[in-house]
């Protein structure tokens, strides 16, 4: 019987995508005051950032809860005995811990993996993706959940940011806070590092961030597939991708938006370019 | 006229009454600028760089010649300020490396500058005659010949060196062109003959007098014109001791005591009324103030600092603030704006320093050694800072990468390139890298009126500098001046201009320069305070 896979919203894996692969997708949620929406089901992105513009309240997010895990798990157990979960880091959200919570009510005698995946938004999906395609070709949960746990490693996401404000007050900055309070214009590159942000590089403007971004995608010799990301900025994601194309072959360039809860903590105008590395 | 062997202790007090000298002629030797902008005060540099030596031979008892010159050679080391600073300070490794008995005679002595000179060549990447090291070169030549002759005779080998020295001054405009251009000689190596001539003064028993006489020092065929620095206190470096203390008395005149402290020291406050005056003052002579003040009434409360002492104390403090990494950039800079830029760009520590005020190497030394690991980087950025840099390199135990950067804007380009994900090496030579990225125009007021290259210099009107080197644009109008000089730098591939207005600039001015360079380019243009001292506007082109 075949490995399913649950993720959560914050892997910014398109919906398309996630039928196709026999992914489910758990909503983590936004809310606008007293207005809760579920992450890229209630509310897309484009919503989310013209919202986010004209409201007077500060959205903040919360995490799936564990009951809602335990039903699902619950449900799938039902079709399969094998569920590996690929959750965001719980640097950033308390979703993996509710994961495993609710991995503990289920009764059922399945076999059930939750990982940490120690990254979000592209990165993440990289690793959803290839895990699906290796439960295509007949890897089993322990094989896929090995892959796994291993290639966190050869996953490196750089994202620009016009502002580190909205990483800030989300409380999500981790050691990028040695980037707050410059005097002077920049924009940003950061990663994510051992689960958290970490600072990388601070060009002056726009253009030159986008060529920190080109120019780190191909620093790669050999990569196995490409995530790219935008917020707000359509025409720049198409730019970016027409820099990037001969990198990869095209069906494992994987275009995005980032979901209203990650557009919560970074901001608009972010862009991002998320890198497996294929093993040596 | 000393004759036969002398020993440490002559040596001392030669170059003690060469230092006394040196203090006399230092103002006009400061005087002494190639370009019309205010620039590095060598004869200063030279001065606090001979203090220190003197400082550090008077701690050692030992009286044999190359002890002395072994203590002068690390004090003078430890204070060097300025590349002047650092060149007089491998004199005197030379120097103590040539006298190799505890007692010398001329020959020895003639020996010892050759010595010198070697070490002094040795110690700079390109050696340029016209300079200090000529002149060097020049006296010790003279000495060997004349100690061959008369190698007992101390006094006549070191005054054929001083007359050799006086006349290579002289010489320097012929061997380098920048100081023909702007009609002067070569400051430093007025320095070393003022220095010189003053140990051969002892030896002609007249170090008693010196400090009545008249300064003289070798006159270019140009008349050198007075320095004119704005004095921005809050950003001055703290040399020497701040003096502070009430003064009592009747029908106490504020405005003249001002005018004659201002004379004596930088820094200046002096509050209160006719009978209680509240004074605080920087100076070199802490004694000079309280003398003249004695004389005015009572003093009450009188406190004196070293203030060498109170900036180890602000290092302290700064380091109890700094997070714990593995890695700590220290930067020289001066204005109140480019400490904070630095400071929120993650620079850990700043030595206050630049154009006019050169950073000891102990200081550097110092911050180097208060970093809170064990990898640190240096940023210079002002070229007369990058010798002294590099001598920090050889004393500190930390891993220590110097990035020469010669503009405040290539040390704000190194810093940005900074990243967290690189070790040091690393970080060096893409830090190194970024600052050819950046181009840097200084706009300063003229110190003096001359011509150069064709453009007409009015004295007190702007003149823009591309990249510390060329003077690219002059005229009466502050906006004129800056748009010709973004003509002339070349703004293609330009995406942003910063514009770091400085301490005598106010905002609205700076904006509205921006906003006409907005209209004629495309890039983008920011607008900064700096609050640096002497440059109305440091503009940088990345």
């Amino acid at each position: 019987m075949m490995v399913k896979f649950v993720t959560d919203s914050c892997s910014d894996i398109t919906p398309e995508l996630a039928e196709k692969l026999g992914v489910t997708v758990v909503p983590l949620y936004v809310q606008f005051g007293d207005d809760v929406y579920r992450d890229n089901i209630d509310l897309a992105t484009e919503e989310f950032y013209r919202k986010l513009a004209e409201s007077k309240v500060i959205p903040t997010t919360s995490a799936v809860t564990p009951d809602f895990f335990a039903q699902l798990f619950s449900k799938l157990g039902e079709e399969t005995t094998e569920i590996l979960t690929i959750i965001l880091s719980q640097m950033f959200s308390g979703t993996y811990g509710a994961a495993l919570q609710g991995k503990a009510m289920v009764k059922k005698n399945c076999g059930i993996e939750v990982i940490d995946s120690r990254l979000g938004a592209g990165g993440q999906m990289l690793l959803v993706i290839s895990a699906a395609h290796m439960a295509q070709s007949g890897a089993n949960l322990d094989e896929i959940a090995e892959w796994v746990r291993k290639a966190i490693l050869r996953v490196h996401v750089r994202m620009t940011f016009d502002t580190l404000e909205y990483l800030r007050r989300g409380g999500r900055i981790g050691k990028a806070q040695a980037f707050l309070g410059s005097l002077l214009k920049v924009n940003p590159v950061l990663s994510i590092n051992d689960g958290g942000t970490f600072p990388v590089a601070r060009p002056r403007n726009r253009a030159q961030a986008i060529d920190f971004l080109v120019n780190f995608a191909k620093s790669f010799s050999h990569i196995e597939a490409l995530a790219i990301e935008d917020a707000t900025t359509p025409d720049e994601l198409e730019m970016l991708a027409e820099r990037l194309k001969d990198l990869v072959p095209p069906e494992r360039l994987y275009r995005s938006k980032v979901s209203p809860v990650v557009g919560t903590h970074v901001g608009p105008h972010v862009l991002a370019v998320s890198v497996l590395e294929a093993e040596h | 006229m000393v004759k036969g062997l002398a020993n440490g202790q002559t040596l001392k007090e030669m170059f003690k009454a060469g230092t006394v000298w040196l203090e006399k002629c230092a103002p006009d030797i400061d005087a002494i600028n190639v370009f019309p902008v205010p620039d590095g005060d060598t004869g200063t540099n030279m001065l606090l760089t001979m203090r220190s030596a003197l400082e550090e031979a008077n701690r050692d008892s030992n009286d044999s010649a190359p002890s002395v010159a072994k203590a002068m050679a690390h004090g003078a080391l430890m204070g060097a300020r300025g590349n002047s600073g650092v060149i007089l300070s491998q004199f005197w490794r030379g120097l103590a490396k040539g006298l190799g008995h505890d007692s010398f005679n001329g020959g020895d002595f003639a020996r010892a500058l050759g010595e010198a000179t070697q070490a002094a060549y040795q110690g700079i990447i390109n050696p340029v005659e016209g300079t200090i090291l000529t002149v060097l070169k020049d006296a010790a030549k003279a000495a060997e010949k004349t100690a061959k002759s008369d190698p007992d005779n101390l006094t006549f080998v070191l005054e054929s060196a001083v007359e050799a020295a006086r006349d290579s001054v002289a010489r320097t405009p012929d061997l380098l062109s920048v100081l023909r251009d702007a009609g002067v000689v070569d400051a430093g190596g007025q320095g070393l003959y003022v220095l010189l001539n003053g140990a051969l003064h002892f030896l002609k028993g007249k170090a008693d007098k010196i400090q009545y006489w008249k300064p003289s020092i070798v006159a270019s065929e140009s008349a050198l014109t007075p320095k004119t620095i704005p004095a921005s206190a809050k950003i001055e470096t703290p040399y020497g001791y701040c003096t502070s203390f009430v003064l009592e008395g009747q029908n106490i005149n504020l405005k003249k005591i001002r005018k004659e402290l201002a004379k004596k020291g930088q820094s200046l406050v002096a509050t209160g009324n006719g009978s209680l005056v509240r004074i605080h003052i920087h100076s070199f002579e802490p004694g000079e103030i309280l003398n003249y003040a004695t004389n005015l009434g009572k003093l009450h409360e009188i406190r004196v600092d070293n203030m060498d002492d109170q900036y180890i104390e602000f290092l302290k403090m700064q380091k109890e603030k700094l997070p714990i990494t593995d890695m700590t950039i220290v930067t020289v800079a001066s204005g109140e704006g480019f400490l904070n830029i630095f400071k929120s760009l993650g620079n850990a520590i700043i030595v206050p320093g630049g154009q006019t005020m050169n950073p000891s190497v102990r200081q550097l030394f110092q911050a180097v050694e208060s970093a809170p690991s064990d990898n640190v980087i240096l940023l210079s950025n002002n070229k007369n800072i990058i010798l002294s840099a590099f001598q920090v390199v050889p004393l500190t135990k930390k891993n220590l990468k110097i990035i020469p950067t010669r503009t405040i804007p290539q040390g704000i380009a190194a810093t940005l390139a900074f990243s967290y994900d690189l070790n040091l090496e690393e970080n060096a030579r893409f830090m190194e890298q970024a600052t050819t990225q950046v181009k840097t125009i200084e706009i300063t007021r003229a110190v003096r009126k001359t011509w150069l290259k064709g453009l007409k210099i009015r004295k007190g009107k702007p003149i823009a500098i591309l990249d510390d080197k060329d003077i690219i644009a002059s005229g009466d109008e502050m906006p004129d001046v800056i748009l010709e000089a973004l003509e002339k730098s070349g703004t293609e591939g330009t995406k942003v201009i910063t514009i770091y207005y400085g301490a005598e600039v106010k905002a609205t001015e700076a904006e509205s320069i921006a906003e006409r360079i907005r209209n004629k380019y495309k890039s983008e243009v920011e607008v900064v305070e700096g609050g640096q001292p002497h440059y109305d506007y440091i503009i940088s082109l990345e």
